[in-house]
């Protein structure tokens, strides 16, 4: 038998003491005086002692949504475990420069056709397998089959040959120059390559993370426990990590609150308010834009086939106004796509549109119109909703009347991926936070080749095939940046609203939690103070 | 069913003359307050657009204003919204949706239940298509009839009207199967009444009374039904308000902005008594 | 009694059968479908395409619909499309849930709705009929949603006594389960006990004005025998009827409070399942709740007949 209330240290309050009393009264009730309580009995702490790292301990994640093994390979809205499970080859910091993982060292040809990488050779998986330079050659193939969905599809098809020495150097030969090729080594995971359609199942997850996945629970969670033979010795301190489905963003603020869950990555920003002043919680935002609100714009439709309307809507909206009421305050308002870590980053840019409706109405005389009536789509969910009539009633301030159409996500994702989007609609997109080539030749809204608002430019599509093929760094490389930018922001087909980053939300004993750029969990050095 | 009969245990003044049992109802003491506070709910809907002295749908910067901002009394929600506005205008909404949807399903209920009544065969048949639509999860159910015919208000009313059509009709027919078995009916069958004449003189009325606190049951569950699809994203089209999605809206506020569910919360308490309140002073009355 | 189950059996069976049409054709009704769900937001045409090959999408309706059948005769329901798993161990998992939650709920209906409508009928006292009316009308009041979310403030965030949500298995650890229960399961039931109550409290109410049990009383029998050997056994079948929609309403509420107590339930599957398109979990799932349903009603009007002796079946 353990005490009722273990997690409340001798001092006993009034209000403790009540507490206890008015638990003690409920728990008789049903009689079950004496027994565990529910309540203390998750986020347990390793051994008690001073502070700094120690071993030990437990970590409960909150997450909105259910792992979907079949996404395992793209970029979907649930990517934390994929770092706990695997590694990638590299890792960014907020500069976008790469440092070792799996890989320990790479040198690029002069001309930029090839890169040798150095592996290392002490890492295993977690059934014991040896990793070499064979499973490299697999994950990147893997990312080429278009089943897998992936992203960073067209980076990984440029890789066409492969130069194995030895089990831990291999070369890597590519079809042309390409600048973002370590966006696809942060990116893709380091599967074992045996039981790769297992692992699409959801049935036997082995890689080489810090931890070993020992239970899925599709729709409620998983379960992972320390890998003893991790390759980065003595790590990780903690000794096992739960992920618990809460989907409905109040019971994901209780389960933080109450102290149920230690971490969270998924509170809408207007639910962050009530956390703020909560003693036992950090909140702490990171910059990197994983995400951000956008308005998209089919060009299609007449008369959003016109340039000017669309800059004219793109005056409308409020930004700031959308930010602060919509999304809690957490967030960078900006014209254009990129968050401020970004080398493509510019004031100027993020400041191209600022509301202004009285511009906004005279841009759309000055193309003909006084009033225009247009449907937008949004998801059928209650932040979406909030941003979608934040943007309804500016756009009626420009005489611009919006009929909003709540879209339920599985109908919503049909319209996206086959082009059968209505005038207007509201989502977000990722993939701003790395290279900026990856943004117009990955994510779908900015794809020069085929894109939601059915945009095409014969200038857009060579800055941004010249920007994706030409060296990431110098002149000519920021110049191709503010190129794409221009374009972005002139056409005004995706009209930028609002940049969010990854906002954490952790107890205050958590320490040492990363995300790396595509939001995979890193808790290689994280550890529970006590 | 005569005057003269003792009167029930709280015991009111007996009655010199046989008044039409309704209008008792609703001059006693319940139904009066009852009427009072439904009367009070429909006219603030009826009146919005006279009392609101904003537009429910107008925004502004001045986000979770408390009570008794001046020029918004009830506050703003986070859009900053006129509160007050979106209370009258969200409460006309609702009574929109709930008039029409219950009695149609009400009625839809009790022609199936007579149409059960007239042949066991059909009653058998009708018995199961009431089993299959309670069988369906009705947020589900919701969430899938929102989807094919996309969102609004007619939607709404639909599933309303579904989810009702079972209560009434199970409660008709069971009130038939039971006073079907009653002296009177028997007396008046074997009196050589025919079986519809006995069904609609003589069982029927008696039958019906349980009906009578279904629709202010139903009404309730209606304001619910609307509610729980706000809440799950499939009610009526937004901006428009309804009490229930400026409640829902309202959630993630509740420890930070108490206020802004208050406002719906006591309509729709206000409403729920109400209701309840005449039917039970119905149910009184028709007993005598 | 045997003689009628036996005669209902044709017309369950038929309805399970109309059923099935009406799922598997309003999945297919509504808009979007598994594969794209499946193959997330940035897949291109060719690989939705190749999932709905895989998923077999493209077959003929007919087809599919009896393919789906012969799985269920077979009793193999096959994997999930886009949760992850088989099927059959999603739903008996969930199911495992849903009836621990739907039972507590039902034993608070019956507890509760009993009390309510006693007290309510015949308190002495009127302040209790009072308090029992104004307990009522709030637990018909206030939408689930928001009683589930203040239960969860009291309870969880300022008293810290029941954990905010989440599911421990009775089987497990049934002193822990029982905590993580007792908040959903009292917001599911709180609306149908106000129900129950205020059903049992006219039905006592009229059946104590009968002329037999005035009499009765007029004879000098106890009041409170004639409650519960009269009054109550008499406003008992109705309220029964009541109870087994309520079952209904118990299931179908379930949606919500599972979602706000993040309970791993039928529910909350349903809802995922649909969301994503999952066909054969929703086909599968819903299908099992009008089984379910079909058998709950049978049972019902036998405790009907049982209980009101007024009612033959011929």
């Amino acid at each position: 038998m353990t005490e009722l209330y273990p997690s409340m240290p001798g001092r006993l309050s009034r209000r403790s003491a009540l507490r206890s009393a008015g638990g003690g009264a409920l728990l008789l009730g049903f009689g079950l005086a004496g027994c565990r309580s529910a309540v203390s009995e998750t986020g347990s702490a390793g051994q008690e002692g001073s502070a700094g790292p120690r071993r030990g301990g437990t970590v409960s994640v909150a997450i909105n949504s259910d792992f979907t093994p079949s996404l395992l390979f793209a970029q979907s809205s649930q990517s934390y475990q994929h770092r706990l499970i695997y590694n990638t080859l590299t890792r960014y910091d907020d500069r976008l420069t790469p440092h070792p993982e799996l890989a320990t060292s790479w040198d690029y040809a002069a001309d930029g056709r090839s890169i040798t990488l150095r592996l290392r050779s002490d890492v295993t998986f977690h059934d014991g397998r040896p990793f070499t330079a064979d499973d490299v050659i697999f994950a990147v193939k893997n990312l080429q089959n278009p089943a897998r969905a992936a992203q960073l599809r067209s980076t990984a098809a440029v890789i066409t040959g492969f130069d194995k020495r030895g089990d831990h150097e291999l070369v890597l030969r590519l079809a042309h120059r390409v600048n973002n090729l370590f966006d696809l080594f942060e990116f893709m995971i380091i599967t074992d390559r045996n039981s790769v359609e297992e692992a699409l199942k959801g049935t036997r997850l082995n890689g080489t993370g810090p931890f070993k996945l020992t239970k899925w629970s599709p729709g409620s969670g998983l379960s992972f426990v320390r890998n003893d033979a991790y390759w980065l010795k003595d790590r990780p301190y903690l000794d096992a990590v739960e992920f618990r489905v809460v989907s409905q963003a109040d019971a994901l603020v209780s389960s933080l609150r109450t102290g149920q869950s230690q971490l969270s990555f998924q509170v809408p920003g207007r639910n962050l308010a009530v956390l703020k002043d909560h003693p036992d919680l950090t909140i702490t935002p990171y910059d990197t834009g994983a995400g951000a609100t956008y308005l998209g714009v089919n060009t299609t439709i007449a008369p959003l086939n016109d340039r000017t309307v669309r800059q004219a809507l793109a005056y409308a909206v409020d930004r700031d106004r959308l930010l602060a009421q919509s999304l809690g305050g957490y967030g960078l308002a900006s014209a254009a796509p990129w968050p401020k870590s970004s080398p493509a980053f510019t004031e100027t840019g993020r400041t191209h549109y600022t509301h202004d409706p009285a511009n906004a109405r005279q841009l759309l005389k000055s193309a003909g119109h006084t009033r225009l009536d247009l449907p937008l789509l949004h998801l059928a969910l209650p932040g979406d909703t909030a941003v979608a009539e934040s943007l309804q009633y500016d756009l009626k301030q420009a005489g611009v009347h919006v009929t909003l159409q709540p879209t339920d996500p599985a109908t919503a994702q049909k319209n996206l991926i086959s082009q059968k989007m209505p005038a207007l609609w509201t989502m977000s997109h990722g993939f701003a936070q790395v290279q900026p080539s990856t943004l117009a030749v990955s994510a779908y809204p900015f794809n020069e080749a085929r894109n939601t608002s059915k945009f095409h430019s014969a200038e857009y599509t060579r800055v941004v095939q010249q920007a994706w093929t030409s060296p990431a760094t110098g002149a000519a490389a920021g110049r191709l940046r503010q190129e794409i930018s221009d374009i972005l922001l002139d056409e005004a087909f995706i009209i930028d609203l609002v940049i969010r980053g990854n906002v954490q939300i952790a107890a205050r004993r958590l320490h040492g939690v990363t995300l790396n750029k595509f939001s995979y969990l890193d808790l290689d050095h994280a550890y529970l103070a006590g | 069913m005569t005057a003269t009969a003792p009167l029930p245990a709280t015991g009111k003044r007996p009655r010199t003359a046989p008044r039409h049992p309704y209008r008792a109802a609703l001059a006693s003491a319940r139904g009066r307050t009852g009427l009072v506070l439904v009367a009070l709910v429909v006219l603030a809907g009826l009146l919005a657009p006279l009392l609101a002295g904003h537009s429910p749908t107008d925004q502004s910067s001045q986000s979770l204003a408390p009570l008794g901002t001046p020029g918004h009394p009830l506050g703003t929600d986070d859009l900053g919204r006129d509160l007050l506005a979106r209370l009258l205008y969200g409460t006309r909404a609702d009574l929109g949706i709930i008039v029409l949807s219950v009695p149609l399903g009400a009625l839809l209920g009790c022609l199936f239940a007579l149409l059960a009544a007239v042949h066991p065969v059909l009653d058998t048949a009708v018995q199961r298509l009431f089993d299959l639509v309670l069988a369906f999860p009705g947020l589900i159910l919701a969430l899938a009839v929102t989807a094919i015919l996309g969102p609004g208000r007619l939607p709404v009313v639909l599933v309303i009207a579904l989810a009702e059509i079972p209560a009434f009709g199970r409660l008709l027919r069971g009130g038939i199967l039971v006073e079907r078995e009653r002296e009177y009916a028997t007396a008046a069958r074997v009196g050589g009444s025919s079986r519809i004449r006995v069904l609609t003189r003589h069982i029927l009325p008696n039958a019906a009374d349980p009906l009578v606190v279904q629709i202010a049951v139903s009404l309730t569950v209606a304001v619910f039904v609307e509610g729980a699809m706000s809440f799950l994203g499939v009610g009526v089209r937004p901006p428009q308000p309804t009490l229930g999605s400026v409640l829902s809206q309202s959630v993630p506020y509740l420890s930070d902005a108490p206020h802004f569910a208050a406002g719906p919360l006591i309509t729709v308490t206000a409403l729920v008594l109400g209701l309840s309140l005449i039917a039970e002073a119905l149910n009184r009355e028709i007993r005598r | 009694m045997r003689g009628h189950v036996l005669r209902r059996l044709p017309s369950a069976l038929l309805i399970l059968f109309v059923a099935s049409l009406v799922i598997f054709a309003v999945l297919r009704l509504v808009p979007g479908d598994p594969a794209t769900s499946l193959a997330g937001p940035d897949a291109g045409p060719e690989t939705v395409a190749a999932i709905r090959e895989r998923l077999g999408l493209d077959d003929s309706l007919p087809s599919q619909y009896l393919h789906w059948i012969g799985g269920l005769l077979t009793g193999d329901l096959g994997p999930s499309y886009a949760i992850g798993g088989q099927s059959a161990d999603l739903i008996s998992d969930g199911l495992g849930a849903t009836v621990e939650l739907t039972a507590a709920a039902l034993l608070f209906v019956i507890a509760l709705g009993t009390a309510f409508g006693v007290l309510g009928a015949t308190a002495r006292r009127g302040w209790v009929r009072a308090a029992v009316r104004a307990l009522t009308t709030g637990a018909l009041a206030v939408p689930p949603f928001v009683t589930g979310v203040l239960l969860v403030l009291l309870f969880a965030v300022l008293l810290k006594v029941l954990p905010p949500g989440g599911h421990v298995s009775l089987l497990t650890a049934p002193d822990l389960a029982v905590q993580y229960l007792l908040l959903p399961a009292l917001c599911l039931a709180l609306p149908s006990a106000a129900v129950l109550g205020r059903y049992l409290k006219d039905g006592i109410e009229r059946a104590l004005a009968e002329d037999y049990v005035r009499t009765a009383t007029a004879a000098g029998v106890h009041p409170r025998r004639l409650l519960w050997r009269h009054a109550l056994p008499n406003a008992l079948p109705p309220a029964v009827t009541l109870l087994g929609m309520q079952t209904g309403h118990l299931l179908g509420g379930a949606v919500l409070v599972e979602a706000i107590f993040a309970w791993p339930g039928l529910g909350q599957l349903a809802e995922q399942a649909l969301t994503r398109r999952d066909y054969p979990v929703v086909q599968d799932l819903l299908l099992l709740l009008v089984t379910v349903f079909v058998v709950v009603q049978l049972i019902t009007d036998l405790v009907y007949a049982w209980l009101d002796p007024r009612i033959r079946w011929e």
